[in-house]
C-alpha cells in the first residue's frame, strides 16, 4: 500500500530544472499573450472604458454587436478582403517562384526586387499607393492620357476596397514567393522528365506535378494569408483613412476596434467584444483551411 | 529536486495573475486639492508635440520656474501630435499621468469626469481674474462644476484662397466670400466654370462648420446634441449641392486637413484654412501659388470665428499639488505667454495681452496682416467644438454627412442619425 502511494506521488511529481528553464519564456508568454488574452475576454463581457473599470454586463456587447451598422460593415469588408486577397496570394506568388527558380544569371536580382515589398515599411507603402491613386495621381494622370478618364480609386467605396486589396497582394507577393520557392526546391526533377516523357507540356506539367507536390505549402499559404486579409488593418487604414473611406464603408473589423476602444473615451468593453469575434472567426478560418486539406489527403 | 504539479500549477497561476493584478490597479494614491502649501518637489510636464521647435522656450521657462521656487524641478516630458490622445488614455489608465499636462478641453471633459483633472475654482481661483472670462470657462465641463485646466494659447486662423483661380472664374479677388451664402455662390460659379476640375473646398462640414453657420450645436443643458434642427439640415443640403456640382473636391469624403492642405498646395482647391505657420510653408514649396495668395477671415454667419484653445490641466493625482498648479499657472501667466505668442503665431489667452502693440500695430508684412486680423477676430470668437464632442462622435458626424453628400440618405435623416449616435455615445461616457 505505501509502495503504490508513493508511486503515485512520484507520478505526480515533476522534474524542475526543465521548468527553471523554462520559467523566462513562460513569463514572457504569460504576461504578453496569456494575459492581454484573458483581459480582452473578460473585457468583453463588460462595459469597461478607457478611465473606467466597467462592471459585468453578460452578453449586451455581443447583443448590441448585432444591431451595429458599422460591425456588419466591418465583417463584411474583412470576409471580403479574405476571398478577394487569398485566392490572389495563394497562386501568384506560385508563379512568381516559378519564373525565379531557374539558376540563370541576374536572378537573384529579381528575386531581390521581388522581396523588396515586404521589407518596405508599409507607411511607406501605403503612401507611395496614395500618391499613385489620387484623383491627380501618376495613374489618373496616365487613364486620362489615353482616354479613359480620371477613376476615384481613393473615393468610391469598392475601388478603394480594391486598391487596398491590390496593396495587400503587391506586398505579401515576395513572402509567399521565399514558401514556395523553399517548397519547389523540395519538388523532385525526375517527375518533370518523366512527365515531360509522356509528354506533358509546361502547363500539364504545372498542373499535374508543381501543383501536387506543393499543396501543403499551398494550404499552408492560404491559412497564412486568409488569417492575415481578415485583420487587415494598415492598408485600408492608409488608404481610406482614420473613417474608413467615405460613410466607414470600408471599415474593416479590426479597424472598427481601434476606432472603438482607443482615446480617452473608448469604449473597452465593446472594442473586445469585436475582437472576440475576430479571434473566433480567425480560428475558424484556421480550421476550415486545415480540414479542406485533411479532405484532399482522405 | 522535484516539485509537485498542484505546486507548479500554482506557481503558474500567480505568474499570470501577478501582472494582471498589477495592471489593473492604477494609480490610487490621491493627492489633495490644497494648492496653498509650499512649492517643493520633482513634478512632470508634459507637453504636445512642442519640443522639435520650442526646446529653448520650454528650458528657460522650467529654469526661470526652478529659480523662482528653489525645491522644484521639472521634468519635461514631449510627446509626439500623433495619437497624443492614446498616450494620455495609457497614462491615464496605468496611472502615470504626469502632473502637468497640457490638454485641449475634449482631452479634459474625460480626464475630469474620471476625476484625475484638479479643480481649479477650487485650487487656484485666484489666479482666474488673470485670464479672458471665455478661455477661462473652455475648460468647463457640461454637467459638472468647476474649471479643469488653465487656459494657455489661443489660435485662430485665416482663410487661405486662390486669387488666380478666382479670377479664372470671373470672380472679383478682391471681395473673398465671407459668409456661407457667399462661399456657396462663389464656390458653384468656380466649379462651373473650370467644367467641375477646380473645387473650392477640400473637407465635408464639421461640427465647427455647423457652429459657425449658426446651428445650435447641443441643448442649453449640455445633456443631448441638436445640430439636426432645420438650419443644420439647411448647411448640409447645400454642402451636397457643391459635392453634385464638384465644387467640394470628390476625395473630400476621405479627406485629413494634411491631404486637403496638398490639393491647395497644388492648386487643385481654390479655399482652404490655415493659419499665419502656413504662408512660410506656401512661399517654400508652392512660389506660384505665393504669388496668387488671397488671405481673409473665416467665413462664418454668425459673425464669431472658430477658435481653438489649449490648456494646462493638473493631474488631481500629483503628490506635489501646489508646486504643480503654481507651474501650470507659471507657463500660463500673462509674462510667459507672451513670450511664446512672439515665437510662434499663436495668440494669448491672458487678459489684456491681445491689446499689446504685437497684436495691434501693422508693419505692411503679411504675417503681421494675418496676425493682427486673428488676435481681432478673437476678440469675440468662440470655441465651437463642443467639450463633450469625442473622436468618436466626429467619425459619427463625419459618416453620416458623407452618406447625405452621396445621396444614399437625405440630409435631414443624416442628421438624425449623427444625433442620435452621438447622443448614444455621450449617454455611454456617463
Amino acid at each position: 500500500m505505501a509502495s503504490s502511494s508513493s508511486t503515485a506521488r512520484v507520478r505526480r511529481q515533476l522534474p524542475t530544472s526543465p521548468w527553471l528553464f523554462a520559467a523566462p519564456g513562460l513569463l514572457v508568454v504569460g504576461v504578453f499573450i496569456l494575459y492581454p488574452f484573458v483581459s480582452t475576454v473578460v473585457n468583453a463581457f463588460t462595459d469597461r472604458r478607457t478611465l473606467i473599470p466597467g462592471t459585468f454586463v453578460g452578453l449586451a456587447n455581443f447583443r448590441e454587436l448585432l444591431h451595429d451598422d458599422m460591425f456588419w460593415i466591418g465583417l463584411r469588408n474583412s470576409t471580403l478582403y479574405v476571398l478577394g486577397v487569398v485566392p490572389a496570394l495563394v497562386l501568384l506568388p506560385l508563379l512568381l517562384a516559378l519564373l525565379v527558380q531557374k539558376n540563370i544569371p541576374g536572378i537573384t536580382f529579381f528575386r531581390s526586387a521581388f522581396y523588396t515589398p515586404v521589407v518596405a515599411s508599409i507607411v511607406v507603402v501605403g503612401l507611395i499607393w496614395v500618391w499613385l491613386l489620387d484623383e491627380r495621381g501618376l495613374v489618373n494622370s496616365l487613364l486620362e492620357s489615353i482616354g479613359v478618364g480620371r477613376v476615384g480609386f481613393l473615393s468610391d467605396q469598392w475601388l478603394l476596397l480594391l486598391s487596398a486589396m491590390a496593396v495587400t497582394v503587391w506586398k505579401g507577393l515576395g513572402y509567399y514567393m521565399i514558401i514556395y520557392l523553399a517548397a519547389l526546391a523540395n519538388v523532385p526533377r525526375e517527375l518533370h522528365e518523366a512527365a515531360s516523357v509522356d509528354g506533358a507540356g509546361a502547363v500539364r506539367r504545372f498542373l499535374t506535378v508543381t501543383v501536387p507536390a506543393v499543396r501543403s505549402t499551398m494550404v499552408l499559404v492560404a491559412a497564412l494569408s486568409s488569417v492575415a486579409a481578415f485583420k487587415v488593418f494598415s492598408e485600408v487604414y492608409l488608404m481610406a483613412g482614420p473613417d474608413g473611406g467615405p460613410a466607414g464603408e470600408d471599415t474593416t473589423l479590426v479597424m472598427l476596434v481601434q476606432r472603438t476602444g482607443t482615446g480617452l473615451t473608448g469604449r473597452v468593453g465593446y472594442a473586445s467584444a469585436i475582437s472576440v469575434v475576430v479571434f473566433v472567426v480567425t480560428v475558424g478560418l484556421m480550421l476550415l483551411v486545415l480540414r479542406a486539406d485533411r479532405k484532399e489527403d482522405a | 529536486m522535484r516539485i509537485s504539479r498542484r505546486a507548479l500549477a500554482a506557481a503558474a497561476t500567480v505568474a499570470v495573475l501577478l501582472p494582471l493584478s498589477a495592471c489593473g490597479s492604477g494609480s490610487d494614491g490621491s493627492g489633495s486639492t490644497d494648492a496653498s502649501g509650499k512649492v517643493e518637489g520633482d513634478i512632470t510636464f508634459q507637453t504636445w508635440n512642442l519640443r522639435a521647435n520650442f526646446k529653448p522656450y520650454f528650458e528657460g521657462v522650467i529654469a526661470d520656474f526652478e529659480k523662482k521656487y528653489p525645491g522644484t524641478h521639472v521634468k519635461w516630458v514631449d510627446q509626439p501630435a500623433e495619437g497624443y490622445a492614446d498616450k494620455i488614455s495609457a497614462d491615464a489608465a496605468g496611472g502615470t499621468l504626469p502632473d502637468v499636462v497640457n490638454v485641449s478641453p475634449d482631452l479634459v471633459a474625460p480626464l475630469a469626469k474620471a476625476g484625475l483633472a484638479l479643480d481649479l475654482d477650487k485650487s487656484a481661483a485666484q489666479y482666474k481674474k488673470e485670464y479672458l472670462d471665455g478661455a477661462w470657462a473652455s475648460h468647463q465641463i457640461p454637467g459638472m462644476t468647476g474649471t479643469y485646466a488653465f487656459p494657455w494659447y489661443l489660435n485662430t486662423g485665416p482663410l487661405f484662397y486662390n486669387k488666380s483661380l478666382f479670377e479664372e472664374a470671373g470672380l472679383d479677388a478682391s471681395k473673398p466670400p465671407t459668409t456661407y451664402d457667399e462661399l456657396f455662390a462663389d464656390a458653384l460659379q468656380l466649379a462651373k466654370k473650370s467644367d467641375g476640375k477646380v473645387a473650392t473646398l477640400a473637407n465635408v462640414p464639421t461640427i465647427e462648420d455647423f457652429g459657425r453657420y449658426g446651428v445650435e450645436l447641443m441643448n442649453k443643458e449640455g445633456t443631448a446634441f441638436a445640430f439636426n434642427d432645420a438650419k443644420g439640415v439647411e448647411l448640409l443640403t447645400k454642402y451636397k449641392e457643391l459635392y453634385d456640382a464638384k465644387a467640394l473636391d470628390p476625395q473630400a469624403l476621405t479627406a485629413t486637413p494634411e491631404s486637403s492642405g496638398k490639393k491647395f498646395l497644388t492648386e487643385a482647391v481654390a479655399m482652404n484654412p490655415g493659419s499665419a505657420l502656413d504662408l512660410g510653408n506656401f512661399k517654400k514649396q508652392a512660389p506660384n501659388l505665393y504669388k496668387n495668395i488671397g488671405i481673409t477671415d473665416q467665413i462664418t454667419s454668425t459673425s464669431k470665428v472658430n477658435m481653438y484653445v489649449m490648456g494646462v490641466m493638473v493631474n488631481s493625482r500629483t503628490k506635489h499639488t501646489p508646486a504643480s498648479v503654481a507651474f501650470a499657472h507659471f507657463v500660463t501667466d500673462a509674462q510667459n505667454q507672451m513670450s511664446f505668442a512672439k515665437k510662434v503665431a499663436i495668440f494669448p489667452s491672458t487678459a489684456g495681452s491681445l491689446d499689446d502693440p504685437y497684436f495691434t500695430k501693422e508693419d505692411g508684412t503679411d504675417e503681421t496682416r494675418v496676425r493682427i486680423a486673428a488676435a481681432k477676430s478673437l476678440k469675440n470668437a468662440v470655441n465651437y467644438t463642443p467639450v463633450l464632442f469625442s473622436e468618436q462622435m466626429k467619425t459619427a458626424l463625419r459618416n453620416e454627412v458623407a452618406k447625405a453628400l452621396q445621396g444614399k440618405e437625405s440630409p435631414k435623416t443624416a442628421l438624425d442619425n449623427a444625433v442620435k449616435a452621438c447622443d448614444t455615445l455621450l449617454k455611454q461616457q456617463g
